[in-house]
Order: C-alpha cells, then structure tokens, then sequence
C-alpha cells in the first residue's frame, strides 16, 4: 500500500533553464501533465503543469504551435519564469490512503514523490490512484457484483463469506459502505462467476436483502470535507 | 416461408457440468422437447453435429490453447481455467461437435439448402477469448463461424448480433481490431453483470475502430429499453455496414423469469427483437442468418422461447 509501489519511478523530468516549447513537446509526447523539475543531481525544484504552459502561452500557439518569429518572443520564457517553485511533495513510505486524502484535500493532479534528501524518486498522479482503485476493486476480471444489505453488528460479513466460499466462488473484492437506514450496512462482494443465481437464492434465504441494482449507492461517505 | 435448418444432436448432453450448474444438459432436452411438442420438428431441416475441422478452430484459437483445453480435460479435470468452467473427459469431443455443427449449418446455407437456421449446441461460446475459457465457453462458435464463411466461402461482412443478456467479451476481442466484422451487442450494463466488460466506450480499435457496439440496459428495464436501443443502435450500425451474414449469439437468459440476470425481457419482447433481426438479414443478406445458442438457463422457460425462436426464423 505504499507510494514506492505505485508510483512512476522512471519520472520524465525537466531542468528550469529549458524552454516553454521544450516542456510542451516532452508532455505530448510522453501524454503527461505534470514535469518535475530538477537540478543536474536530481533534486527537485518545482514543477510545471500543462495548465501553466497554457497560461504562459496564446492558445492558438499552444493548439497549433508557434510561427519562428512567435518562437522567438516566447522562447526567452523559460521553465523556471512559470514553474510552481517548492510544490507539494509526498515521501515515497507515504501510503496510498494518504495519498488520496491528501490529493483531494489539496486538489491537485500529481505529486512528486521526493526522498528526505530531496531526490526525485518517482511521480504519483491521479491516474495512478485509479489503476490502484481498479485494482481493489477487482473489476479488471471478469465477474459479477452482488449487494447485501446486513445488520450493523459484528459476524454478518463472516456469514456472507462462507456462504460464498461454500459455493466454491471466488472474490475479486469486498466493499462495505454506509446505507441509507441507520444500523444497516450495504456489503458488496465482486465475484468472479458468472454462476450467481444460486448463491443468490442461497443468501435470501438466509434472511439477507439483496439490494435491487438501480438502488445500489457506494457513495455515501459525507461529501462536506474539503 | 422460410427454409430453416435446426442443428441439434443428442450428442450435445455429453458435455456433463456436474449436479446444479445452471449451464446443463437438461436445457437442450427442453428445447428440443418442446421444439417436438409444437409440431415444429416436422417443418425443419434436421442437420447433424460433425465433428469440426481443427483449421477452422485455428482461425480463431492459438493450437497452445486447443492443446491445453485438452489435455485438462482427457486427463480428468473437472474444470478449466476458471471453476465456472465445470466440464467432464468428454466435453473437449463435445465442444468441436458444437463448433463442427455451427460450420455444417453455415456450408448448408451457402449451398443454399436453406436460408437460415437455429443451432441448439453445447457448450455455448461468446465468453470464451482466443487462448482462454470464460462463462462455460471453451470454443468461440460464432467467431469460428465467421472465420469460416469468410475464408471457406468468401463473404467480406460478417455482423455478429449478440442478444444474450451477458456481454460476450471473446466475441468482441477476437474481432475488435477487424472492420469485416461488425459486433454488436446488447446486455445488462456491466457493473451490475458478467463478465464486466461492454462498456459503451468499447467501440473497436485500431482499423476496427467503429465496428463494434454495445447497447447497456439496466437493471429491472425490459422490452421498451430493447426497442429502443435496437432502433437507435442496432438498425443504423447495420445500414452503415451492411453485413452479407448475419450471426446471432442467441441467449435467452434476459427473460424475466431467468435469474442469472436483472433484465425482464418478456417473450413478446423476444419475438420483436428476433423478427427484428430477421428483417435485417431480408434487408442486407438475402435472408442468410444463423441463431447459435448461448445462454438461457430458466428450463421452464427456456423450451418456449426457443420454439417463439423458431417460429419467428420460419416464418420471417
């Protein structure tokens, strides 16, 4: 669950002395967002974003590319006139979770991953939290989600599992979420079948609400923090 | 009236999935007892499994993959990739005689001994990729159909209509980079369902980008969501591409009385989307269709939907 782990290691970098037009063609070409940029040892100093290259430039430039005399007048602008100097940096023993609060806190698209010496170790983005996400939620295999609506009270979940082990299914994953009634809970096993109508039948009868799908609502954590 | 074939052999239970799997030998015995029982048996042209030429299961199948299927299954396994997979010594003889059937009603068809027909086969086929088996599928009938009718008889269009209520994953990525063959399906959205994939965004890749479609339907909707989605997906993908056969992976398991899934197509919902179909193939193919049996698994209702099938493939 740690940063090291998930993060891009093999980081495309940028030094400030370069040009604007140098971090727009590294970004298409890499189909990145976001440049660290580093000193000649490697240690980070800022960093720039596609949105700063865009502020920095007229957009029928930054769409189509710039005539040799525009270049010219821009090209004196350099990465280090429009780079976030000391950005927001997370250390590579941070966790995953710390890693999403903190990207939803801070409302930013990436983190450089930086080591107590200052070195760039690598790059954490936004998408590489989904592909973690994707991964809990095991939907990159194939399989059928059920939701189970429970009692809030210790043992239901161990119940669900072994009724499912019984039937020789596998899991892909298991989310439990708040419900919309108080002392209920909403369990949402991924199994990977596509044999659920016995277990189905099976777990109704074991007195347990199998949730319609179209009611199904994994959000619903408080949505106020910011 | 139409000359319809009806490819069904008893040789088809042979494929034994163990006591209460739901893909199991009883759903051909109900349709073809129900096909007897409604007279129809006496209207069809009665076509015979043939085991299947191994070239025609390498147009789509690596030999690496056919190779393991079967020593997993002559050295007694009772299951192959996944534990969905239920299958006894027999099911790898059975799988080619589904896949020798569907080639045999294809041959016939093009010999023009009939204009369409309706294969009652086991094991079904849309889940299962090139080199894996998924959702009870080992071999991918329909795919190699395709391949067949291109390659055998020259045929450059081939849309493969997908119906069962699951998305068919090996269907869609064997043919997804090809623009000669047009997939398209229907099915419940993929977050609610097997396999999880058939996402509206899955449209094809490369120079198959556009010749594929999925058309989702959500839990609990039924026969105006099919209507709807078949006139605004289905009828215009056709008319774009305009297939010279037409492949229909036919699943009856998005029946409101079939609990594998969330869907309740009724049987006069059934009967509208397959007369649909129909017109279709009257439309672009000179009425060549093929109907391949998938899933379906509420044995009380799957007999009658397949003789509704039947009826609407000799009737037009």
């Amino acid at each position: 669950m740690f940063v090291s782990r998930s993060m891009v290691s093999q980081v495309i970098t940028i030094t400030k002395e370069a040009s604007i037009f140098e971090a727009k063609e590294k970004m298409d070409a890499h189909a990145i967002r976001h440049l660290p940029v580093v000193d000649p040892d490697n240690r980070l100093i800022g960093i720039v974003t596609d949105r700063d290259l865009r502020s920095a430039m007229p957009y029928a430039m930054f769409k189509n590319g710039a005539t040799a005399e525009e270049r010219e007048q821009l090209a004196r602008l350099t990465v280090g006139d429009i780079m976030t100097s000391n950005p927001m940096t997370i250390p590579p023993d941070y966790t995953i979770q710390d890693a999403l609060l903190l990207i939803q806190k801070k409302r930013v698209g990436a983190f450089p991953v930086v080591d107590s010496n200052g070195y760039l170790k690598g790059i954490l983005s936004v998408r590489d939290l989904l592909r973690a996400f994707i991964n809990v939620l095991g939907i990159h295999e194939p399989g059928t989600l059920l939701c189970i609506e429970v009692e809030e009270k210790v043992g239901q979940l161990k119940k669900i599992v072994d009724a499912i082990t019984e039937e020789n299914i596998s899991f892909g994953s298991v989310l439990v979420a708040r419900t919309w009634d108080k002392g209920k809970r909403a369990v949402f096993p991924y199994l990977l079948t596509n044999n659920v109508a016995r277990i189905k039948k099976k777990l109704s009868a074991m007195g347990y609400r199998l949730i319609d799908p179209m009611e199904w609502y994994i959000d619903t954590l408080p949505k106020t923090e910011k | 009236m139409k000359r319809t074939g009806y490819l069904y052999d008893d040789r088809y239970q042979d494929h034994d999935t163990g006591s209460e799997h739901p893909e199991s030998a009883d759903r051909l015995a109900t349709i073809h007892a129900n096909l007897r029982s409604a007279g129809l048996l006496d209207w069809l042209i009665p076509i015979r499994a043939t085991r299947a030429d191994i070239r025609w299961l390498h147009a789509v199948h690596p030999p690496h993959y056919i190779r393991r299927f079967e020593e997993v299954c002559l050295s007694g396994n009772s299951c192959f990739d996944f534990p969905d997979n239920q299958m006894c010594v027999s099911t790898y003889d059975t799988a080619f005689l589904a896949v020798g059937g569907v080639i045999e009603t294809a041959r016939r068809i093009m010999a023009d001994e009939m204009d369409n027909a309706f294969c009652a086969i086991r094991p079904p086929g849309h889940h299962a990729e090139a080199d894996l088996a998924m959702g009870f599928c080992y071999f991918n009938n329909v795919a190699i159909a395709a391949r067949y009718l291109q390659q055998a008889h020259g045929i450059q269009r081939v849309a493969i209509i997908d119906i069962d209520v699951h998305h068919g994953n090996g269907t869609q990525h064997i043919f997804e980079d090809d623009p000669t063959v047009f997939y398209y399906s229907i099915h419940e959205h993929p977050s609610f369902s097997f396999p999880g994939s058939g996402r509206d965004f899955e449209r094809g890749t490369g120079p198959g980008e556009g010749f594929t479609k999925n058309s989702l339907v959500l839990p609990g909707q039924g026969d105006d969501t099919y209507k709807t989605l078949i006139q605004q997906d289905l009828l215009p993908a056709m008319e774009m591409f305009k297939p010279e056969f037409i492949l229909v992976s036919c699943g009856f398991d998005a029946h409101e009385a079939d609990d594998m899934a969330d869907i309740e197509l009724s049987r006069d919902g059934y009967i509208w989307v397959m007369k649909t179909i129909l017109q279709l193939a009257d439309q672009y193919t000179h009425s060549r269709i093929i109907s391949v049996l998938e899933g379906g698994y509420c044995l009380e209702w799957l007999g009658k939907l397949a003789v509704d099938h039947v009826r609407v493939l000799l009737e037009g």
